[in-house]
C-alpha cells in the first residue's frame, strides 16, 4: 500500500474506490470524500483469472470494504474477449437476401497498395448466419410479414448446434423494431439460457453493416462479460461490500452492472478514458474550459481534446485497428494514439536512418536503465542520459536507474553508427518522439478545426510530464498543467465519471420538412428511456441532465455534424434557429459555412447523465518547506552544454510557490521538466501550472 | 544541396512532409460535397518541389493516382517558366495532352514561396461530378469519340493571379458544366487544401531553412530508392513475361485488347516494358499513365511506406508514344483507368516464377461492379442518383485464400453504398447482396468470391450497370490454381418474369424492373487437389463451395447427409484426377 503524501485514512465516512484493470497492473485508488485523502494500491494483473488480482489488490489496500459507498470498475474483459477471439459461439439472424452483409462489409481496402490486405475475420461464420423471411422499407412499413414459424424453427436449430449467443439485425429495424422485438421474444421464450442482442436496442441508426457488426460484437462478448461481472459482484459481496458498483464505459461515463451485462459493447474502449475524464474535471476546478489531455505511458501516447469541459466524443471506432478492424458504432471518447512511449525503442533502419518506436521494451525487460535485462535503448534511457530523469530519485528512489548502462547502449547501438555523441543521440531520440507526438496533438486540435493556442495541455501518465513542455512549445500551447497523481490519473478519473447513456435514432428529413411534433416525440421517448435507466441505477431526478443533439449536414455531404440543441430552442419550433446553430457548428469545425445550401437532419441523439457527487481534492499546504533536492545537470537544447539547475520534490512544494525553469520537479511516479524561462506555479489544489516560454524554441 | 543533415532533423522531416499531404486529404474530404471525393476518395494531394519532383503524397485513396503529378507541374513550369509564378497564383488544368486522364480529374495547384524564391508546389487532383461534354458521369463513355465530346479542356489556366481571381475564366467554367455549385464547392475545397499546405510548408521552411529541407528531401529520396533496390535485389535476375487481354472494346468489336508485359530484373534495377500492349484505341480506354507499373512496383517494394520521388527512381518503364497507355492527343480517355487492374495483375503474373512465394493469383481485374440508377422521384418530388461499386474476389496467395468481395487494386478506401442508405435516398429495394457461391477459383488456396447484388426500382428511372471488359479473360490461377468465374450482369424489365444477360446503359425502366450484377471471383493458387479436405469441407459447410464443386474441382467427396468428408473415396478420386491431369500435362 503506497501512501503518497497523504495521511492514513481514519474511519472513513464516505469512501469511493476505483479499480482499473490494465494489461500489466490492477490499480486501485480510494478517495475519502470527507477528508479528501487518496490512497492507492497496485498489484499484477492476473490474466488467467482477473478476480485473483482483484482480490489481491483489495487485500493489499487494507480498505474497509464494507465502508465503501461506490466502487467504480474499469475492465478490459470485453475488448480482450474480442481481440483474443474467445467469446461465445454466436449466431446471426438477418433479413432474407442479406445473409452476407456481415461478411462483405463495405468492400473497401484502406491500404491502397497492399496486395495482401486482410479484412476482419467475422465473429460469426457464414454457416451460423440465418435468413428470416421478413422485410421492412425505409419508412418502416412492413413489406413482408415476419415468418414466425420459420424463426422458431431457426431458433430450435441454434439450440441444437450449441449456439450460446445470438445477434438479430433486420434491415430498417432502426425505423421499425417490431420484427426484431418479436424475434427477441421468441428467443427469450424458446431459448431462455441464450444471450441475445437486438440491433435496434444497441443502436437505432441506419447503415446495416455497422449496426450488424456492433450487435454481433455485443452478443459475442456478452456471455463472458456477464459472467465476469457476476463473479465480481459475488467477490465484492464476499468482502461485505454493499454499496453501489459502477462499470466504466467507452463514452467516459459509467453504468450499473445490470446495464453493462446487457450492452457490454459499451465498455469496449473504456480503458484509456479515465485519464481524459480526470483531465476535464480537474481543470474545470482551475477555471480552464478547453484542454488537450496528453497521456504518455510505456508503450504509447494518447491525445484527446476537451472542449467546454466535455471530452470530445466520436460516434464509432474499429476494434482491431482502422485498416482491418470491426466497426463499433458506439460513442467513444475520441482519442488519437501514437506508438511513442517511455519504452519505445530507438533503432537504425536498413538505410541508416534513426527511428523511434513503434516497438516498445514494455515493462519487461523494459528500458536498459531499469537493469532488468533490457538491451535496446529506449526513450526513457535517452531521458536518463540527458539528466531529465533523475537516476537516484526514480520511483521515490526505490528503483535507482543504471545511467551507465543506458549510455553504453546508446553509444554502441546508435551513436557510433550514426557518428554522433551519446548526448546528441539521446537528445535526438527525444526530439523524434516529441515530433511524432506533436503531430498527434496537432491532429486532434488543428485537424478538427481548433487552434492549440486556445488550449491548455494536461499531461499525465508516467512519461507525460517529462515531455510535454517541448510539445507545448512546438505547438505554441501557452499553458501546461501537471495534475495531482499523474501516474494514477486514469483510476482517479473513474471516480469522477458521471453515469451516462447515449441514444441515437435515425430521423432522415430535409430540415425544411422537419416535423417538430415527431422530433419532440422521439426525444420524449429517448428521455423516458434514459430516465428509467438512470432511476434504476439509483440516480435522483435532480441529478439527471438530458442533452439533445441533431446530426445535420448540407445536402450532398456525407458526414453529418452533431449539433447541440437546447430543449427551449427545439420548443421554439423555428427552422431558422436550428439552421443557424448548424451553420455555426460547421463554421467552427471546418472554417466555412454555406448559408444558401439546403440542410438535412440525419439522426437525433440524446445523452442522459446522472451526476455523481464531486470528489474534491484537499488543498496543499501553504507554507513552503523548500522542496529543493539540490542541483543536477540537465541537457536541454544544446547537447554539449548541460545546464546546472535545481531539482524539486513535488510533495514538498507549497501552494502558490513559484519555480522558474530550467529545472525539474520529481515525484513518486513521474518527473516534470521545465525549460529556461518556463514558470511553474503550484495551485492551491496542488496542480502544477506552467507558463511556457515560447521564445525558447529549440 | 550537399549540406549534411543531422539524422534527427532528417527523421522529423521524414514524418512531417507526408503528414502535410495527409492533412490536405482530410481537409478536402471533410469539406467536399461530392461523393466521388468523400466516399470513393477519387482524389490525391501532393507536394512537389520547384522542379516537379514528388516530395510527398497522401495514401489511402485511389491507387492509380500514384506519383502522377510530376508531369503536370513540369508542364506548368514549361508554360510559365520558373519566374512565371507569383505568390497567390492558382492554376487549373485537366488537359489530356499531359494529364492523360478523363477530364473530370481536375488538377488545382499553387506555388509555394520561401525566402523570396519558388520552393515547391501544392497540388490537389480531384474527380469533379461533371465537366461538361455529352453526359455526367461515365455512362456516356462508350459514345464519346473525341476529347471535345468528353468535356471542358483546361490547359494550365491561372484562375488566380497574385491572389486575384480571374472572374472571366471562372465564369466560363461555371457556365459550361452541369452542377456548377458542386464543382465550385469542390474547387474551393481544393484551393483551401493547397493553401493549408502552403502554411505548413512555410512553417517548416522558416524553422529549418530551405537548404536543410532540400538536403533532407534529397536524402529521403535516396533512402527510399535504396529500400526499393534492396527488395529488387532479392528477385533473381531475368526477363519475365506474361500476357492477358481485355474484351474487345466498343469501337472495335472484333479484336481483344492485348496486354503484354515484360519485366527485366538485373541486380537492383527493374524495367517494366509495356511496349507490347495494344496501340492507341478508338475507344476511351486510352490514357497517359504509368500507374499500372507504378502500382505493381509500389506493392512489391514497400506497400505501406510513404510515396515520394525516390519510390520509382529505381524503376524504368518502357512505353512508346502511341501505346494506349501513352496515347497521343487527341484521343478519347473517358475510360482511362479501366485497363489498369489487369495491367497490374499481368505484371505480377510475369514475376510469379521469380517470386513463387510472394505473387498472388489474379483478382477481379476490373474497377468493380458499378450500379447506377437515376431519375426523378415523383412521390417525393426530388431527383435522385444511386451509385454503388460492388467489389469482387481477390486471387489466392501462396499461403492463404484470397479475400472475397473487395474493390480492385486501383481502389483503396472505396466503399459500397449501404442497403439502408440506398433505400432511404432512392426509390429502390435491394433484393439481395450476397457472396457468389462457387465463384472463387479452386486451388490449394481458394480465390475470393465475387458478389451478387440485385435491386428492383419502385419508380421510373434509368439503369446503368457497365460491362467492365473482363468477361473473356477470367481471373487466372497461379501454380496450378484454377480461374475465378467472370462477371455477368442481368436485367429484368418491368412486367417480365425472367432475368436476361444484359449490360444496361442509361436504360429507361418503369417500376418493377430489376438489375443484377455478379462480380468475378479471384483465381486460385496451387492445385485444388492439394487443398486439405478439412478446408474444402469447411467451405462446403459455409456454402462458399458446393458439394458438386468439391468433388469435381477438389476431388473431395462429401457425404451430403452426414456432411463429413469420405476419406477413402476422396483419396481414390484424387488419385484418379492426379493421373488424369498428369496425362493432360503430357498431352499438351
Amino acid at each position: 500500500m503506497a501512501v503518497v503524501g497523504h495521511p492514513q485514512l481514519v474511519s472513513p465516512v464516505s469512501l469511493v474506490v476505483a479499480l482499473d484493470i490494465g494489461g500489466t497492473f490492477t490499480d486501485l485508488v480510494a478517495f475519502d470524500l470527507a477528508t479528501g485523502s487518496i490512497r492507492h494500491a497496485k498489484s499484477s494483473t492476473t490474466p488467467y483469472d482477473l478476480s485473483v488480482g482483484i482480490r489481491k489488490t483489495l487485500e493489499k489496500s487494507g480498505l474497509p470494504i464494507d465502508a465503501i459507498d461506490t466502487f467504480v470498475h474499469g475492465s478490459t474483459v470485453a475488448i480482450n474477449t474480442a481481440i483474443e477471439r474467445n467469446g461465445a459461439k454466436t449466431a446471426l439472424l438477418v433479413t432474407s437476401g442479406t445473409r452476407d452483409v456481415y461478411q462483405i462489409g463495405r468492400g473497401n481496402r484502406p491500404e491502397s497498395y497492399n496486395f495482401f490486405f486482410k479484412r476482419p475475420t467475422p465473429y460469426v461464420p457464414r454457416r451460423d448466419t440465418f435468413e428470416i423471411a421478413e422485410r421492412l422499407n425505409a419508412e418502416g412499413e412492413v413489406m413482408t410479414v415476419l415468418d414466425r414459424a420459420g424463426a422458431e424453427r431457426t431458433i430450435e436449430g441454434l439450440k441444437e448446434s450449441g449456439i450460446a449467443a445470438t445477434a438479430v439485425c433486420f434491415i430498417h429495424s432502426w425505423a421499425n423494431p417490431s420484427h426484431e422485438v418479436e424475434v427477441g421474444k421468441l428467443l427469450a421464450k424458446n431459448a431462455p439460457g441464450m444471450f441475445h442482442s437486438l440491433s435496434h436496442e444497441i443502436l437505432r441508426e441506419y447503415r446495416e453493416y455497422e449496426r450488424m457488426s456492433t450487435t454481433v460484437l455485443n452478443a459475442y462478448v456478452g456471455p463472458r462479460v456477464s459472467k465476469y461481472l457476476q463473479d465480481l459482484e459475488n467477490l465484492l459481496g464476499s468482502f461485505g461490500f454493499d454499496g453501489q458498483l459502477l462499470i466504466m464505459q467507452s463514452n467516459g461515463g459509467s453504468m450499473s452492472p445490470e446495464t453493462a451485462k446487457r450492452i457490454p459493447v459499451a465498455t469496449m474502449e473504456s480503458g484509456p478514458v479515465g485519464g481524459i475524464i480526470a483531465a476535464a474535471e480537474s481543470t474545470r476546478a482551475l477555471g480552464y474550459k478547453n484542454v488537450i489531455a496528453f497521456d504518455m505511458g510505456g508503450t504509447t501516447a494518447k491525445v484527446s481534446l476537451v472542449q467546454d469541459n466535455e471530452p470530445a466524443i466520436a460516434q464509432g471506432y474499429y476494434v482491431g485497428g482502422e485498416a482491418s478492424g470491426h466497426p463499433v458504432m458506439y460513442p467513444v471518447v475520441d482519442i488519437v494514439e501514437v506508438g511513442a512511449g517511455g519504452g519505445s525503442i530507438a533503432w537504425i533502419d536498413e538505410v541508416g536512418a534513426l527511428k523511434v518506436g513503434p516497438r516498445s521494451a514494455g515493462g519487461h525487460p523494459g528500458p536498459v536503465c531499469y537493469g532488468q535485462g533490457g538491451t535496446e535503448p529506449t526513450v526513457t534511457d535517452a531521458n536518463v542520459v540527458l539528466g531529465r530523469l533523475v537516476a537516484d530519485r526514480f520511483l521515490g528512489g526505490e528503483m535507482p536507474l543504471d545511467i551507465k548502462a543506458a549510455r553504453e547502449a546508446i553509444r554502441t547501438k546508435l551513436a557510433e553508427p550514426l557518428g554522433l555523441t551519446v548526448e546528441e543521440t539521446a537528445l535526438g531520440i527525444v526530439r523524434i518522439a516529441i515530433a511524432e507526438m506533436s503531430l498527434a496533438v496537432r491532429s486532434v486540435s488543428v485537424g478538427r478545426g481548433y487552434d492549440p493556442r486556445d488550449f491548455a495541455m494536461v499531461a499525465f501518465g508516467g512519461a507525460g510530464p517529462l515531455h510535454t513542455a517541448e510539445i507545448a512549445r512546438e505547438l505554441h500551447i501557452p499553458t501546461l498543467i501537471i495534475p495531482r497523481v499523474p501516474g494514477h490519473f486514469s483510476a482517479l478519473g473513474m471516480l469522477l465519471a458521471d453515469l451516462r447513456h447515449d441514444y441515437v435514432r435515425t430521423y432522415y428529413k430535409p430540415l425544411e420538412a422537419c416535423d417538430f411534433t415527431a422530433v419532440e416525440g422521439i426525444f420524449a421517448e429517448l428521455i423516458a428511456e434514459g430516465r428509467a435507466l438512470l432511476e434504476a441505477e439509483g440516480v435522483d431526478e435532480k441529478d439527471m441532465t438530458f442533452q439533445r443533439f441533431l446530426d445535420m449536414r448540407y445536402i450532398g455531404q456525407e458526414f453529418p455534424i452533431q449539433t447541440p440543441i437546447g430543449a427551449e430552442e427545439l420548443a421554439r419550433r423555428d427552422i431558422a434557429t436550428l439552421r443557424a446553430a448548424f451553420d455555426r457548428t460547421h463554421d467552427r469545425r471546418f472554417g466555412h459555412q454555406a448559408v444558401d445550401e439546403p440542410v438535412e437532419i440525419v439522426n437525433l441523439r440524446l445523452t442522459a447523465k446522472g451526476k455523481r457527487g464531486q470528489s474534491k481534492f484537499p488543498e496543499v499546504a501553504k507554507v513552503s518547506i523548500g522542496g529543493s533536492l539540490g542541483e543536477r545537470e540537465i541537457i536541454f537544447n544544446d547537447p554539449a552544454k548541460p545546464v546546472r539547475c535545481q531539482i524539486y520534490d513535488r510533495d514538498r512544494l507549497a501552494a502558490g510557490q513559484v519555480v522558474q525553469g530550467p529545472g525539474a520537479v520529481v515525484e513518486y511516479a513521474s518527473t516534470t521538466v521545465l525549460f529556461e524561462g518556463d514558470t511553474l506555479t503550484v495551485a492551491s489544489t496542488g496542480e502544477l501550472v506552467i507558463r511556457i516560454n515560447q521564445a525558447n524554441q529549440s | 544541396m550537399t549540406k549534411a543533415v543531422d539524422p534527427v532533423t532528417l527523421e522529423v522531416l521524414r514524418n512531417a512532409l507526408p503528414a502535410i499531404a495527409a492533412e490536405m486529404a482530410v481537409d478536402l474530404q471533410r469539406t467536399s460535397y461530392n461523393m466521388m471525393i468523400y466516399e470513393v476518395q477519387d482524389f490525391c494531394c501532393a507536394l512537389l518541389d520547384a522542379e516537379g519532383h514528388l516530395i510527398s503524397q497522401n495514401i489511402g485513396g485511389v491507387s492509380h493516382f500514384v506519383a502522377d503529378l510530376g508531369v503536370v507541374i513540369k508542364d506548368g513550369l514549361n508554360r510559365y517558366g520558373k519566374d512565371g509564378f507569383a505568390p497567390g497564383d492558382v492554376v487549373i488544368t485537366n488537359h489530356q495532352r499531359v494529364a492523360g486522364q478523363h477530364l473530370n480529374n481536375v488538377c488545382i495547384y499553387s506555388p509555394v514561396f520561401a525566402g523570396g524564391a519558388l520552393q515547391a508546389f501544392a497540388v490537389v487532383r480531384a474527380h469533379w461530378v461533371d465537366i461538361g461534354g455529352l453526359s455526367t458521369g461515365f455512362s456516356a463513355a462508350s459514345m464519346v469519340v473525341d476529347p471535345w465530346m468528353e468535356g471542358l479542356q483546361l490547359d494550365q489556366i491561372k484562375i488566380y493571379e497574385g491572389g486575384k481571381p480571374d472572374e472571366k475564366a471562372l465564369r466560363i467554367i461555371r457556365d459550361n458544366i452541369r452542377f456548377p455549385e458542386a464543382a465550385m464547392g469542390d474547387l474551393r475545397s481544393q484551393i483551401a487544401a493547397c493553401k493549408l499546405a502552403e502554411r505548413r510548408l512555410d512553417e517548416l521552411f522558416t524553422r529549418y531553412g530551405c537548404d536543410t529541407i532540400y538536403s533532407a528531401i534529397e536524402r529521403i529520396f535516396d533512402e527510399t530508392e535504396r529500400k526499393c533496390r534492396n527488395v529488387v535485389r532479392g528477385i533473381p535476375d531475368g526477363v519475365y513475361e506474361a500476357e492477358s487481354f481485355l474484351d474487345p472494346d466498343t469501337a472495335d468489336k472484333t479484336q481483344t485488347v492485348p496486354i503484354k508485359v515484360k519485366v527485366i530484373v538485373k541486380g537492383d534495377d527493374m524495367t517494366i516494358d509495356l511496349t507490347g500492349c495494344s496501340p492507341q484505341r478508338k475507344s476511351g480506354l486510352n490514357g497517359r499513365t504509368l500507374a499500372g507499373p507504378y502500382i505493381a512496383y509500389k506493392g512489391l517494394t514497400g506497400a505501406l511506406e510513404p510515396v515520394n520521388e525516390g519510390s520509382f527512381r529505381a524503376l524504368k518503364v518502357e512505353i512508346q508514344e502511341g501505346n494506349f497507355m501513352m496515347a497521343r492527343y487527341p484521343a478519347v480517355m473517358a475510360s482511362w483507368s479501366r485497363a489498369l487492374p489487369t495491367v497490374v495483375d499481368t505484371i505480377l503474373k510475369a514475376l510469379a516464377p521469380a517470386l513463387p512465394e510472394r505473387i498472388p493469383a489474379a483478382h477481379l481485374g476490373t474497377l468493380g461492379g458499378s450500379m447506377t440508377f437515376f431519375g426523378h422521384d415523383s412521390r417525393k418530388g426530388r431527383d435522385f442518383v444511386l451509385q454503388t461499386i460492388e467489389g469482387g474476389g481477390w486471387g489466392a496467395r501462396p499461403w492463404e485464400d484470397g479475400e472475397s468481395a473487395v474493390v480492385s487494386v486501383c481502389q483503396g478506401d472505396v466503399r459500397n453504398a449501404p442497403i439502408e442508405t440506398i433505400e432511404l435516398k432512392t426509390p429502390v429495394i435491394v433484393d439481395r447482396r450476397g457472396l457468389r457461391n462457387d465463384s472463387g477459383g479452386p486451388g490449394k488456396f481458394r480465390g475470393g468470391l465475387g458478389i451478387i447484388t440485385q435491386m428492383t426500382n419502385l419508380s421510373e428511372g434509368r439503369w446503368s450497370a457497365s460491362n467492365a471488359g473482363r468477361r473473356m479473360c477470367a481471373p487466372w490461377g497461379i501454380a496450378g490454381g484454377k480461374s475465378g468465374t467472370t462477371s455477368r450482369n442481368y436485367m429484368r424489365n418491368s412486367g417480365e418474369n425472367d432475368f436476361k444477360p444484359f449490360d444496361p446503359t442509361r436504360v429507361l425502366s418503369g417500376p418493377g424492373a430489376a438489375v443484377r450484377v455478379e462480380t468475378a471471383g479471384g483465381g486460385g493458387w496451387g492445385s485444388p487437389l492439394d487443398r486439405e479436405p478439412e478446408k474444402v469441407l469447411n467451405d462446403v459447410l459455409d456454402e462458399f463451395v458446393s458439394i458438386e464443386s468439391a468433388r469435381e474441382n477438389y476431388g473431395v467427396v462429401i457425404d451430403p447427409r452426414t456432411r463429413t468428408v469420405d476419406a477413402s473415396a476422396t483419396s481414390a478420386l484424387r488419385a484418379v484426377k492426379r493421373a488424369g491431369s498428369g496425362k493432360e500435362a503430357k498431352a499438351s
